[in-house]
C-alpha cells in the first residue's frame, strides 16, 4: 500500500522520461506542414465565403484569374486572353492551352460555363455573379461572359469563381465537398480528408505550369495561438500565418531570416450610425465629428496589434488595391480638444450619451479591444458609451439593419472597388452598415461615383473617382478606418517561400532546402 | 437486482427525451438561424426563408421535437449536419470515441494517483507524508486544467521536446492531455479519500477487527478501505460527466478532435443536429457510468445488496 503512490510517480516519470525522443519524420517525404484555426468545412469551394478555408481550397482549384498580393493584383490564370465588348457588357475569354483537371481530362469551355452556372444559382455568391447575365461557350477553348452593365470590378469575380470539372462534380454528385476529388485544375488535389483533424494534399503531376516542388502538404486543425506557435518552435509546424502578435517578438526571433510582418488588406473601422433609434445626438454631424477626433489609433493599435499594426486612413490599402487613393480627403488625426470644441457647438458642452458600442467576436477578441479603447477614448472628451460584444451571427443582421448606435467591424480589401460599393450603394441589399440613400448626405452622387468607378477601367480614371468618393464618405463622418492589422507569417528553416503575401501563399511557388 | 438494473437503464430513455426537448427549447430562444449562418449576411432573405424551410427550421416546436424523436428511435437517423452536409452520426462517433478515451483514462489517472496518496496521507496523519500531499492536493485543485496543459505544453512539448503538441494519433498524443484533465480530480479524490478514509479508521468495527487481533494491513485494506470507497466511487462517477463536457478545454489546447469542441464550434452555426445528437451521447455515457457506479456500491456495501436480496425475496 506504502509503495503505490512511489510505483505510480515512477511509471509515470519512466513513461514521460524514458520514453524515446518524440521522434519527427525527417527527409524530402516529409510533408510540409500548414495550420488549420479550424476544421475546413467542406473541399467544395462554393460552401462558404470564408477567407481561411478560401486559402486552402486555392491549393487545389483555379479561376479564369489568379491573384498575386506581391505585384498588386490579379493576372490570368486559367484565361489566357480577354477581350471586352465596346459596350463593356461582354467579355470573351480565351482559355488557357494545355490545361487538365487533375482526373487527366482536358479543361474545356463547357466546364467554365458549368462552374459559373452553378455559382449563379448559389445565392451565397449573389455578390459575385449578380452583374453576370450569361455565360455561354464559344467553343471548346473560348468563353463568352454577358453583364447587366459594365464592371470593371469584375476580376475579383473571376478570381474568386473557381473551375471544376463538370465531370467530377456531377460524378460524386451530394457528396462532393465531402470526400477528395480530382476536380480542380490546381497545383494539388486532396488525398485525405477528415473534417475533424484536416487536408492532406499531394502535388499533381501533370499539373499544366509543371509540377510543384512539394510533392506533400499536410493542413492541420489547431485552434490555440499558443498551441500553434508552440508547434512552429518545436518543428511540428512549416508555415504559421496570423501569428499571435502577442508573441511575435518572441517567433520571429526564432525564425530569424525565416519570419516577417506584412501590412494586411484587413481594415478595422469604426461606424457611427446617424440613424440610430435610441440615441438621436448621432444624427448630428457636430457630435459625429467629435467622436471622429476623440479616436486616438494609437491606443488601438497598442491594444489591438502591440504596436505593431498601421494606423488606417483609407479604406483600402492602396498597396493591394491600386485605384485605392490614399490622399485627397480628411482623416480626422486625434484632437480631443477639437472633439470638446464640436460638442459644445453641438449644444452637449457637458458631454453626451451616444449608447452602445456594438461588435462581433468574443469579449477578447481585436475587435472587442479596440470597443474597449474607443469607449476610453470617448470618455476622455466627455462621449457616454457602453460596449456590447455578441456573436457575429447575432450582431450582423442588426448592423445592416441599422439597429445599432456605434459598431466596431472589420473587413478584408477585396483588392478592387466591391468593398466600397457594398457599403455605401443601395444597390447592396443589406450589406451596408450606414444607409446613405435618403440620409442628410450627397447619397445620389455618391451612388454615382459607384456605378462610374465600376464602368471605367482605366486605374487613374477609377482612383480620381474614388478620391470624390472618399471625400463624400468621411465628409459624412460616419465611417472611419482606424487600424490595418499586419499578418506575422514564420515558415521552417527547410522552407524557401519566396516574398510572402498576407493573404493568397501559394504553395506551388514554395520549394524545399 | 436484476429488475432493479433494467430499471436504470430503461431510465436513459426519458433521459433522452428530456435532453432533446431541452436542447431544442433552448436552441429555438436564441437569436439567428441555420440558413442565414450559412448563406451569409448578403445572401436575400428569400433564399435564407428556402433553405430554413428545406432544413425544417421553420417547423413548429412540437412538430420539430416529434420529427426529431421519431428519426431517432425509428431510423436511427440524425439528421445531417447543417454546416457540413456531411450524416451526424459518421460525423460525431469518430470524436465521440476520442473524447470517451480521453475522459476514461483521465478519471483512471485521477484515481490511480489520487486515492492512493488519500488512503497513505490518512494512516500517516500528522505526518510529512500527510502535510505535504495535503498542501500540493489544496493548491492542485484549484489550477485550472488549461493552466495545467499550458504547463506541459511548454515544458514537455516546446523545452524537452518529448511530446507532440497537437492532434491525437499515438498514445504518446494522449499523455499531456490526459494529465492535464485528470491531475485536478485526482487531487480531490486525494482529499475525498483521506477525509473518508480517517472516518473509516475511526469506526468501531475498525477498533473491533484490531482487538481482535487483525494485522494492520488487514484492518486497513479489507475494513476500513472497503467503506471508506463508497463516497471516492461517487466522486469519481461524477467526475467522468465533468470530464466529458470539461475535455473541451483540453481538446482546444491540444488540437484533439473530441466532442466537446465539436458542440462548441457548432453552436455558432446553430447546427442544431450536431449540437442535439453531441449531447445526446454525452447523456447516455453518463447515464450509463452512473448505473455503473450505483451497481460497484451494490458490489462493495454489503448492506445494498442484502437489501436486493431481501426485495426479491
Amino acid at each position: 500500500m506504502i509503495r503505490k503512490p512511489f510505483g505510480v510517480g515512477v511509471a509515470m516519470t519512466v513513461l514521460l522520461g524514458t520514453g524515446t525522443a518524440f521522434a519527427w519524420t525527417q527527409g524530402s517525404d516529409k510533408p510540409v506542414k500548414f495550420r488549420l484555426v479550424a476544421s475546413l468545412s467542406s473541399l467544395d469551394w462554393e460552401q462558404t465565403t470564408n477567407l481561411r478555408d478560401m486559402k486552402v481550397w486555392h491549393q487545389m482549384y483555379e479561376g479564369l484569374y489568379g491573384m498575386d498580393e506581391a505585384k498588386n493584383g490579379y493576372y490570368p490564370e486559367l484565361a489566357k486572353k480577354v477581350d471586352l465588348s465596346k459596350n463593356g457588357l461582354v467579355y470573351t475569354i480565351t482559355l488557357q492551352n494545355g490545361v487538365k483537371f487533375q482526373n487527366g481530362d482536358p479543361l474545356k469551355a463547357s466546364d467554365v460555363v458549368f462552374s459559373y452556372r452553378r455559382a449563379m444559382k448559389n445565392p451565397r455568391f449573389n455578390y459575385l455573379t449578380s452583374m453576370i447575365t450569361d455565360v455561354a461557350a464559344v467553343n471548346d477553348g473560348t468563353v463568352k461572359v454577358t453583364l447587366n452593365k459594365p464592371y470593371s470590378p469584375i476580376a475579383h469575380t473571376f478570381f474568386c469563381v473557381k473551375v471544376l470539372s463538370e465531370k467530377e462534380v456531377t460524378g460524386q454528385g451530394p457528396k462532393f465537398g465531402t470526400i477528395p476529388n480530382k476536380a480542380g485544375t490546381g497545383p494539388y488535389c486532396a488525398s485525405n480528408y477528415t473534417i475533424a483533424t484536416g487536408l492532406k494534399l499531394e502535388a499533381w503531376s501533370g499539373y499544366w505550369r509543371g509540377a510543384p516542388a512539394i510533392k506533400n502538404v499536410e493542413y492541420v486543425v489547431i485552434p490555440d495561438d499558443t498551441s500553434a506557435v508552440i508547434a512552429y518552435q518545436n518543428g511540428e509546424l512549416d508555415y504559421l500565418e496570423d501569428t499571435p502578435l502577442s508573441a511575435w517578438k518572441d517567433v520571429s526571433k526564432a525564425a530569424g531570416d525565416h519570419g516577417k510582418l506584412i501590412k494586411g488588406n484587413n481594415i478595422m473601422f469604426m461606424a457611427v450610425n446617424y440613424l440610430s433609434p435610441g440615441h438621436k445626438a448621432l444624427a448630428n454631424q457636430k457630435v459625429r465629428e467629435a467622436i471622429f477626433y476623440a479616436v486616438n489609433k494609437h491606443d488601438i493599435n497598442l491594444a489591438v496589434c502591440d504596436g505593431y499594426g498601421m494606423e488606417a486612413t483609407q479604406y483600402m490599402p492602396s498597396e493591394y488595391v491600386p485605384a485605392s487613393p490614399s490622399t485627397g480627403f480628411k482623416t480626422y488625426a486625434f484632437d480631443p480638444a477639437k472633439a470638446k470644441k464640436l460638442l459644445a457647438e453641438a449644444g452637449f458642452p457637458k458631454g453626451v450619451d451616444v449608447g452602445a458600442i456594438m461588435t462581433y467576436g468574443t469579449s477578447t477578441s481585436n475587435n472587442a479591444k479596440m470597443a474597449q479603447v474607443l469607449q476610453a477614448n470617448l470618455a476622455d472628451v466627455g462621449i457616454n458609451a457602453t460596449v456590447s460584444v455578441a456573436e457575429a451571427a447575432i450582431v450582423t443582421p442588426k448592423l445592416y439593419n441599422q439597429d445599432y448606435d456605434i459598431c466596431v467591424f472589420s473587413d478584408s480589401g477585396n483588392y478592387d472597388y466591391n468593398n466600397i460599393r457594398q457599403q455605401v450603394h443601395s444597390e447592396s441589399k443589406g450589406m451596408y452598415v450606414i444607409k446613405y440613400q435618403g440620409g442628410p448626405f450627397d447619397w445620389k452622387k455618391l451612388e454615382t461615383l459607384c456605378d462610374q468607378g465600376a464602368a471605367i477601367s482605366d486605374t487613374d480614371k477609377r482612383r480620381a473617382i474614388y478620391t470624390q468618393l472618399w471625400s463624400l464618405v468621411m465628409d459624412s463622418a460616419t465611417i472611419l478606418p482606424c487600424l490595418h492589422r499586419p499578418v506575422g507569417v514564420v515558415w521552417s528553416k527547410r522552407l524557401d517561400i519566396g516574398q510572402p503575401v498576407p493573404t493568397y501563399y501559394k504553395i506551388r511557388t514554395f520549394s524545399l532546402k | 437486482m436484476y429488475r432493479y438494473v433494467i430499471k436504470r437503464v430503461l431510465f436513459i430513455i426519458p433521459t433522452i427525451l428530456g435532453v432533446v426537448f431541452i436542447i431544442l427549447l433552448t436552441m429555438s430562444f436564441t437569436p439567428g438561424d441555420p440558413a442565414r449562418a450559412l448563406l451569409g449576411v448578403a445572401a436575400p432573405q428569400a433564399d435564407v426563408d428556402a433553405l430554413n424551410h428545406q432544413l425544417g427550421y421553420d417547423l413548429p416546436f412540437t412538430r420539430k421535437y416529434v420529427n426529431y424523436v421519431e428519426n431517432m428511435i425509428v431510423h436511427q437517423d440524425f439528421g445531417t449536419s447543417y454546416f457540413t452536409k456531411q450524416p451526424v452520426f459518421d460525423e460525431i462517433w469518430p470524436r465521440y470515441q476520442i473524447t470517451i478515451k480521453l475522459a476514461f483514462l483521465g478519471v483512471f489517472l485521477a484515481a490511480v494517483l489520487g486515492i492512493p496518496l488519500g488512503i497513505y496521507a490518512a494512516v500517516r496523519q500528522y505526518t510529512l507524508w500527510d502535510t505535504i500531499p495535503s498542501i500540493l492536493a489544496f493548491m492542485i485543485a484549484a489550477i485550472p486544467a488549461f493552466v495545467l496543459g499550458m504547463v506541459f505544453l511548454f515544458y514537455f512539448s516546446l523545452k524537452l521536446n518529448w511530446l507532440p503538441s497537437y492532434g491525437i494519433d499515438t498514445l504518446k498524443h494522449y499523455i499531456m492531455p490526459a494529465l492535464a484533465i485528470s491531475i485536478p480530480p485526482a487531487a480531490m479524490n486525494m482529499r475525498f479519500m483521506k477525509s473518508s478514509m480517517l472516518e473509516s479508521i475511526r469506526q468501531d468495527y475498525v477498533r473491533t477487527a484490531r482487538a481482535k487481533g487483525a494485522s494492520e494491513r488487514k484492518v486497513i485494506w479489507k475494513h476500513a478501505l472497503m467503506n471508506a470507497l463508497l463516497p471516492v466511487i461517487t466522486q469519481i462517477g461524477l467526475s467522468l460527466g465533468t470530464l466529458i463536457a470539461g475535455a473541451v478545454v483540453a481538446e482546444k489546447l491540444f488540437s484533439i478532435p473530441g466532442i466537446g469542441s465539436l458542440i462548441v464550434d457548432r453552436i455558432s452555426y446553430k447546427d442544431e443536429p450536431v449540437i442535439i445528437a453531441g449531447t445526446i451521447l454525452i447523456a447516455i455515457c453518463f447515464t450509463v457510468v452512473m448505473l455503473i457506479v450505483d451497481l460497484i456500491y451494490a458490489w462493495i456495501d454489503p448492506r445494498i445488496r442484502a437489501k436486493y436480496a431481501r426485495t426479491k425475496g
